[in-house]
């Protein structure tokens, strides 16, 4: 294959790639800590937490990296900010390129669902799909609350003196359904719709190389292309496919991530008879 | 006349005062031994005694709460349900053969908590040794006016009464009776469950519908590069 010939279309910034590696990274510690924990009645969840060194040194890694996330998130956020068009502010923050919800969604959302059935046409999606907003802001929503209710566990003490001790009692089934539907939504979800889909299949690679096949792109966002045709943005958005020992970094991250979330995820499904909540 | 005799009786004065004001542990637990003075200690105390107390003695075994009896003999393990025992100094005082059960025969719920099942703490570590008072008996290192300094700092140091309100044995919050025990706990549990829950029943079939449907799609090969938006949308 030609390295020179632009064949893909750009869709994501270096800066937006490295916050969704470090998302992912951080996500399946949090999530192979916590689970270490909440099996420690069982020998699978016995063994995950040795790989962390024990009970304990799982819950201060939980802690650790959960507090790192909500750095991450604080950064995020303030690189929203520089992101938002302020000039334009608020009309462009309803834009086709925001990752807002807009009645478009809602109306693609059926239309897409009546494809399934082969009712209706696909619907002519712009640049971020509705299922792509819902990830975005479920990760959002998630972090703040898996966050906060984190941060009351973790300095138990401090937070009884901002609310009664029971406090905790919730805060703690809070954060557990809180967890399990993120780890779910993740290695369900998630994972099916950026590997095993068809059009993706083996693995969309969109997030880790910051672009998609133009063909592709065409295909399944026609609205995005069209648009950038029409403006005439879309040769200035145009990269050649990465090199291939790139591509294959891009897969074997991809594919570890999936084979941890698997693993994550059957074994909690095997073992979760076995534990007290 | 003795010079030492007023301090004398100063000093027997303060300890008259002493020990008609300040009762120890002890003697509040000879007091419930006792078959004699019992009633009138709890009078005294909490004012709080239960049905059997104030019976006469061979009717003791048939302890309940009015208009609930369980069985023939409910002075059995189930009666646990059924009787209130929460301001007694000998919390299991007259049941049978009690020395020879574990906390877990009759308490199976509370030995599923996560500080006996990941901490591996023992109920005796935080209910003492025998006898096992009442957690809201005066007297009890768990009464929850002094639980967070005798009980919970012994592992969570600088623990304050407002953590010791932390529930160790709480409800399964998906029982409908714990929106009557720990409502708080209940309404999160099942808002939490019902965003949960909401969540997969519109994403699961979505995905896999669209996986399935996606099957059905004519896959375009590489050659084919100017097919328009509209003709491959409408497989």
């Amino acid at each position: 294959m030609n390295p020179t010939v632009k064949t893909r279309i750009k869709r994501f910034t270096p800066l937006q790639r490295i916050f969704h590696l470090f998302l992912m990274l951080t996500f399946l510690i949090q999530g192979a800590t916590g689970l270490a924990r909440m099996f420690i009645e069982t020998s699978w969840g016995k063994n995950l937490s040795y790989v962390f060194g024990g009970y304990e040194a799982a819950r201060s890694i939980h802690i650790y990296v959960g507090i790192i996330m909500l750095c991450g998130l604080a950064i995020h956020i303030i690189y929203l900010l520089f992101k938002v068009n302020w000039r334009n502010f608020p009309s462009s923050l309803y834009g086709p390129d925001s990752l807002l919800f807009s009645p478009k969604d809602v109306k693609d959302f059926f239309q897409h669902v009546a494809w399934f059935f082969g009712i209706k046409k696909a619907p002519h999606f712009d640049r971020w799909g509705y299922w792509e907003k819902f990830d975005y802001w479920a990760v959002f929503w998630g972090m703040i609350i898996l966050g906060g209710t984190g941060l009351l566990l973790t300095w138990q003490l401090a937070a009884s003196r901002i609310m009664p001790g029971w406090g905790l009692n919730v805060a703690l089934w809070i954060h557990r359904i809180e967890a399990i539907l993120a780890m779910a939504h993740v290695f369900l979800i998630h994972f099916f719709v950026g590997h095993l889909r068809r059009q993706n299949f083996p693995m969309d690679r969109a997030m880790f190389e910051g672009s998609v096949n133009l063909d592709d792109a065409r295909h399944e966002r026609p609205a995005w292309i069209a648009r950038l045709e029409q403006s005439g943005e879309l040769d200035g958005v145009l990269v050649s496919e990465a090199m291939t020992a790139q591509r294959v970094t891009y897969y074997v991250i991809g594919f570890a991530a999936v084979a941890v979330g698997l693993y994550l995820l059957i074994g909690a499904l095997i073992n979760v008879r076995y534990i007290s909540w | 006349m003795d010079r030492s005799r007023p301090l004398k009786l100063w000093l027997a004065g303060v300890l008259f005062l002493g020990i008609m004001l300040l009762s120890s542990i002890t003697f509040a637990q000879e007091e419930v031994a006792s078959a004699i003075r019992r009633y009138k200690a709890y009078e005294a105390s909490t004012g709080y005694y239960e049905e059997y107390e104030v019976r006469p003695r061979h009717q003791r075994p048939l302890i309940g709460v009015p208009n609930i009896r369980e069985g023939i003999f409910p002075y059995s393990p189930t009666i646990a349900k059924v009787r209130s025992r929460t301001h007694l100094a000998d919390s299991h005082q007259g049941i049978r053969f009690y020395a020879g059960r574990q906390c877990g025969d009759c308490h199976p719920a509370a030995a599923l908590d996560i500080h006996t099942t990941r901490a591996n703490l023992t109920c005796r570590q935080c209910h003492g040794d025998e006898p096992i008072a009442s957690i809201n008996f005066y007297w009890s290192p768990l009464n929850p006016i002094r639980r967070h300094a005798y009980v919970c700092a012994k592992c969570h140091e600088g623990a304050n009464a407002s953590y010791a309100a932390y529930v160790v044995h709480a409800p399964n919050p998906a029982l409908a009776k714990t929106f009557d025990e720990f409502p708080v706990l209940a309404w999160a549990f099942w808002i939490m469950v019902v965003i949960a829950v909401g969540t997969f029943v519109l994403f699961l079939p979505h995905t896999i519908l669209w996986g399935v449907r996606e099957l059905f799609v004519k896959k375009k090969t590489k050659e084919k590069k100017t097919i328009e938006p509209d003709s491959k949308n409408a497989d």
